[in-house]
């Protein structure tokens, strides 16, 4: 084949700058410690990269809720404890002045005293703040829920928590169903619904729907005859159903009872009394549950983390050592086309001619 | 007699001829390096015998004719693969900048500015009393859509850019076929008298080369030498003697398009979309076809995220118990909706005004926040099958693709051409070391042929000295 100079020529150009340009890219790889560097290195990678880092994002969110979520339910646990421990204080003291073999009148006095201690450390409980928060206002997190009367002025919203792409979970327990057993049974008062709306008809069916339920809730609540008095505790209905108590008309009437020396009120009051510890001990343990739900979810969130950074640094990290070796065969590649470069394009017969 | 004398005049005539082809190598060699150069050769025939009698003698040689050692359908290949090296050229480059505007392996891009105001609303599900959540809500949104404005920005200062290129290409194209028209007349002249024109035909078909690499042109030569070039389908731009100018015309949309007109100061016609070839062609598709593309599908991102936060934004109330207001100002079509979507000004002063519940006077409900949040997750691009992150992330896998498969392409073509250039140059190209190969042969036919005359006049003499 005849061999012109500039075929020769070109082909050293061209062989060099193709070396050249390797050992560049190879470069730029091992400052930047990066296999992507442009989405047109490896287009599958980069846009996975790019999906990985949304997860990690919003893991990262899902952990604060979740945390925040953790500590508001805690704190709620704890509250609801104390308040377990009172009432069962109360229990103790009304069946200790029950019956005339343990008290009299006297005592019953100093008792009654106690026990309004224990009522109104009941609302201080019931009136708790985390942070800038009312714990048991439902939605009203900013007005104080109970008053000294025990009239609660918040609203049995449940403030719902995102703890991961597709569920919610309700963070509070409103101080209506604790403290007063609203909801929990056959009394006329509608629930909320469960599910959370994700988008906007469910959202616009949502607030139609809760417009509907605070007006037939308010109705309901007018018909119930709330007086407060020695006389009304026949009005709390005894029937075998799962019904709510008002935790502070309980012990106020007990305290009522033994300041006026009711013996059998003070003997009926300890039904009551059981039936509000289980109310409020079935409220701790729907708040338990969901500590659990909590504690389990961070758990998974923080390993889904982990996981997707391994994935992501696998997608797009440039393989060190892999990276050098070619750099140093490049070198030598780069090396051999230098030499015989040279000895291509030098000779010429004109040397060689006197 | 007269047979020396025929001596002598052969011997001249070779002398002529060795410097004839001498001269020849010398140009050879001065045009080593000379783009497009075609060796020359001269073709030295025999002269015609005389004959004695019985005997045919020869009459020397004479040169004939210069010819350059070319292969015409090399050049009409080399032409063909340089017009697709420019096309995809021109195409890797400009894809190169588009990819820029989505890479965000080294800087922060609509992915995670996306991503953060979700977040935000997250976070304001969180914690629906406080102002802070708010502020950083309205932070995020602001950003985001400043993000979404510059990606719209850089996609048009690219076809600005690319706009420019096609200015400078078009004047490019128009001196060459000035130049080309002016060849057409010397080698029309030149080769009526039956002589190629060789160098002139060199440069005319370097110069069709590289118009070829600009643009995709087809030409035809007549048979007294004369070529014409119709560029595109339609626009002949050299005829004869003559050539025609393109012309490069800004729209009122802003974009540069390609005009031409037959007759001097005539209407002029936009003929855009004929150039599908060379780095005309490689440009302009970029331009309006992928970039137009991205464009859309940016705007349609913004439309869509402003419609749908809209819509769950006025159906709650705010901090302070009013009604919702429009989250994001928007226009009321997608085009341009990147450059113009922001937050609405009553929220960008009063923070308090991001409504978070669906009921007033429930400072905890979250009930909106939450709704918008899912939005991330909720399948509103292409007909309803992707989120919006799917949509963004296809497109920079898209535009990933796109930009590898052109440089890929590219590499391939340029290997291609760099075969086909060395085979001409095997064909045409100029050896050195045959040149001084040549160089010596014909410079001991020279000496031979002066030794030649110095014989014959020998003779000559001795001829005369026969009779005293």
């Amino acid at each position: 084949m005849r061999v012109a100079d500039k075929m020769a020529f070109s082909q050293v150009t061209q062989n060099l700058s193709k070396n050249r340009s390797e050992m560049q890219d190879l470069q730029n790889q091992a400052a930047t410690q990066k296999r992507v560097v442009k989405p047109s290195d490896d287009p599958m990678a980069a846009a996975r990269v790019l999906v990985n880092r949304v997860d990690e994002k919003s893991n990262e969110q899902f952990i604060k809720s979740l945390n925040s979520a953790k500590s508001f339910l805690e704190f709620t646990d704890q509250s609801l404890g104390e308040l377990t421990e009172s009432l069962i204080r109360a229990k103790e003291l009304a069946l200790s002045q029950a019956d005339d073999a343990s008290g009299n009148a006297q005592s019953r006095r100093v008792t009654g005293k106690e026990i309004e201690q224990i009522y109104n450390q009941s609302v201080q409980i019931a009136n708790r703040k985390l942070g800038e928060r009312y714990v048991f206002s439902g939605h009203k997190t900013t007005t104080m829920p109970f008053d000294i009367m025990g009239n609660y002025r918040g609203d049995d919203g449940d403030i719902k928590i995102q703890i991961n792409k597709d569920s919610f979970l309700p963070m509070n327990l409103s101080g209506d169903k604790v403290f007063l057993g609203r909801g929990l049974g056959n009394d006329g008062f509608i629930h909320a619904r469960y599910e959370t709306p994700k988008n906007v008809t469910e959202m616009q069916d949502y607030k139609q729907e809760e417009q509907q339920r605070l007006e037939q809730n308010q109705e309901v609540m007018g018909n119930h005859v709330d007086v407060r008095g020695p006389s009304n505790i026949g009005d709390i209905q005894k029937s075998s159903d799962v019904v709510g108590t008002n935790v502070f008309s309980i012990l106020k009437n007990l305290q009522v009872s033994l300041e006026a020396n009711d013996k059998a009120g003070v003997q009926d009051s300890i039904d009551y009394l059981d039936q509000a510890i289980n109310q409020v001990v079935l409220a701790r343990s729907q708040v338990g549950s969901r500590v659990g739900i909590v504690n389990s979810s961070i758990d998974s969130t923080q390993k889904a983390k982990m996981d997707n950074r391994i994935a992501a640094s696998q997608l797009e990290d440039a393989d060190v050592f892999q990276v050098m070796s070619d750099i140093t065969k490049n070198e030598g590649t780069l090396r051999a086309t230098m030499e015989t470069s040279g000895k291509l394009i030098q000779p010429s017969l004109l040397d060689f001619l006197k | 007699m007269s047979k020396i004398s025929a001596m002598m005049d052969t011997g001249k005539r070779s002398l002529m001829n060795s410097q004839t082809s001498l001269q020849t190598v010398a140009h050879n060699i001065a045009n080593k390096s000379t783009e497009n150069y075609s060796r020359q050769r001269v073709e030295t025939v025999t002269n015609q015998p005389i004959g004695t009698g019985n005997l045919r003698i020869g009459m020397g040689a004479r040169a004939a004719v210069v010819n350059r050692v070319n292969n015409p359908f090399l050049e009409k290949q080399l032409q063909k693969e340089s017009s697709q090296m420019g096309y995809l050229d021109s195409r890797a480059n400009s894809l190169g900048r588009v990819e820029q505007v989505y890479n965000e392996q080294m800087n922060k891009g609509l992915n995670h500015y996306v991503s953060d105001f979700f977040n935000a609303f997250r976070e304001l599900s969180n914690n629906p009393e406080s102002l802070t959540s708010r502020t950083i809500v309205r932070e995020t949104a602001d950003v985001l859509t400043k993000d979404f404005k510059r990606v719209n920005d850089q996609l048009h200062d690219i076809q600005n850019d690319i706009d420019g290129q096609l200015t400078s290409h078009i004047e490019q194209i128009n001196q060459y076929s000035k130049e080309i028209s002016t060849l057409n007349e010397k080698i029309q002249q030149v080769e009526i008298q039956g002589i190629p024109a060789n160098d002139e035909r060199d440069r005319r078909d370097l110069l069709l080369k590289k118009l070829n690499e600009k643009i995709n042109i087809s030409w035809a030569e007549n048979e007294t030498g004369l070529v014409s070039v119709t560029a595109g389908n339609s626009a002949v731009i050299v005829s004869g003697y003559d050539h025609v100018d393109l012309k490069a015309v800004r729209n009122p949309d802003g974009k540069v398009s390609i005009n031409y007109t037959a007759v001097e100061n005539g209407k002029l016609s936009d003929l855009t979309k004929q150039f599908t070839g060379g780095a005309v062609g490689g440009a302009l598709d970029v331009r309006d076809n992928v970039i137009e593309g991205y464009l859309s599908s940016i705007d349609n991102m913004a439309y869509t995220l402003a419609r749908e936060v809209n819509e769950a934004h006025i159906e709650g109330y705010d901090r302070t118990g009013r009604s919702g207001v429009l989250f994001f100002d928007m226009p009321d079509t997608a085009k341009g909706a990147s450059s113009q979507v922001q937050v609405n000004k009553t929220i960008l002063n009063d923070v308090t005004r991001i409504a978070a519940g669906v009921k007033p006077n429930a400072p905890a409900d979250n009930t909106v926040a939450n709704v918008i949040s899912s939005i991330q997750y909720k399948e509103v691009f292409d007909n309803n099958s992707s989120t919006i992150d799917e949509y963004y992330n296809s497109q920079v896998g898209q535009v990933g693709v796109l930009a590898q498969r052109a440089t890929k392409t590219k590499e391939a073509q340029e290997n291609i051409l760099n075969q086909l250039n060395n085979i001409r140059e095997s064909v045409s190209g100029v050896s050195l070391d045959e040149e001084a190969t040549k160089m010596i042969e014909f410079q001991k036919t020279f000496d031979a042929s002066a030794r030649l005359i110095r014989t014959a006049d020998e003779m000559f003499d001795t001829v005369l000295s026969i009779k005293r």
